[in-house]
């Protein structure tokens, strides 16, 4: 009877120590969130502040005609810039989104040239029997070379997307198209935040549920 | 809260907004603004002259389609669809509330936060003990 009567609180504790570690990580989350979110709610606005003011000057500099939504480009056309979308494979029971921006295509233009590279290897394995000094200067001249590439990729797509709005654009324009990019990381930050929250809040919010049935 | 199922990997999904004029020109810029065949955009430009029921229908279609990840949607426009906007609760597309020129960002109106607050209601805690 003893052991019984042992056995039964220890087990209302584990469970009470199960649900409070829940409880736990979802304010510390929530904390976590709400701190970046105001850092980044400021960072965002500032950016975006800094991308108003750039558009209207830029606006002001070429003339309302020249900077205006009538002259997006309304034929078919794939959005540049991107996003990533992985689950976190820790967390087999849960749906927590990983969001990773992909901007001017550069994610997956590192991918590509990643895989040329390696199919380059396969292609001429003796050069992995030559001296190591020599192999390295190789390497860091094709991580060069795809680095060349991958910003020449980037300058191409920020100038497509400039040219909607003419061939010569005042250099407000181009510097609010700066500004707007890196929002656009802040905000997909929040959206790493907001989902790693979320995560934790579905399970406090699934234990209480199941404590009030 | 959130749906059970797997999240499909995508490696190329979309970010659509829901704003005023400079913020969609100024993420247009960024590279986000995608066009399909049917002409459909992955944006909504809001003005004087739309309609509630436009962004309704917007925010249903954009939050519906499979290629879209991220949904931005202007804080102040959010507050018109407030209701749809609260009772959304899937992980994809997530919906990020984003200030607007004229609007700051106002944390009292977060959808998140909304939903949080519940936990910590005195109801929700008595019921919890009991």
């Amino acid at each position: 009877m003893e052991v019984a009567d042992h056995k039964a609180p220890t087990l209302e504790n584990g469970q009470l120590a199960d649900e409070n570690a829940d409880v736990l990580q979802f304010m510390d989350s929530m904390d976590a969130y709400f701190t970046l979110l105001h850092s980044l709610s400021s960072t965002l606005r500032q950016y975006q502040i800094q991308g108003w003011l750039e558009l209207a000057s830029a606006r002001h500099s070429m003339g309302a005609y020249r900077v205006n939504t009538v002259l997006l480009d309304h034929t078919s056309h794939s959005a540049a810039t991107t996003l990533l979308v992985t689950q976190d494979e820790g967390k087999v029971d849960s749906v927590e989104p990983r969001f990773t921006l992909c901007k001017w295509g550069s994610s997956s233009n590192e991918k590509f040239l990643g895989e040329k590279q390696s199919s380059q290897d396969q292609l001429h394995p003796q050069l992995r029997h030559r001296g190591s000094t020599q192999l390295s200067e190789e390497k860091t001249s094709s991580e060069n070379k795809a680095s060349c590439e991958i910003d020449d990729q980037v300058q191409k797509g920020r100038s497509k997307s400039l040219s909607v709005f003419g061939t010569l654009v005042s250099p407000k324009l181009r510097s609010a198209q700066l500004s707007f990019e890196t929002a656009l990381e802040t905000l997909v930050e929040m959206a790493n935040a907001r989902s790693e929250m979320l995560y934790a809040f579905d399970k406090v919010d699934k234990k209480l549920g199941d404590g009030k049935e | 809260m959130a749906n059970r199922a797997q999240i499909p990997n995508s490696n190329s999904a979309l970010i659509a907004m829901i704003a005023d004029e400079d913020t969609v020109v100024g993420f247009l810029l960024a590279g986000v603004g995608n066009v399909d065949l049917r002409r459909n955009t992955n944006y909504l430009i809001v003005d004087s002259k739309t309609t509630v029921k436009q962004i309704e229908d917007a925010f249903k279609e954009f939050t519906t389609r499979e290629d879209i990840a991220v949904v931005l949607i202007s804080q102040y426009i959010a507050n018109m669809i407030r209701f749809l906007v609260d009772n959304y609760n899937k992980p994809v597309p997530a919906i990020l509330e984003i200030p607007s020129k004229d609007h700051p960002y106002d944390p009292a109106h977060d959808s998140i936060l909304s939903r949080v607050k519940y936990l910590f209601s005195a109801e929700s805690v008595a019921s919890g003990r009991r």
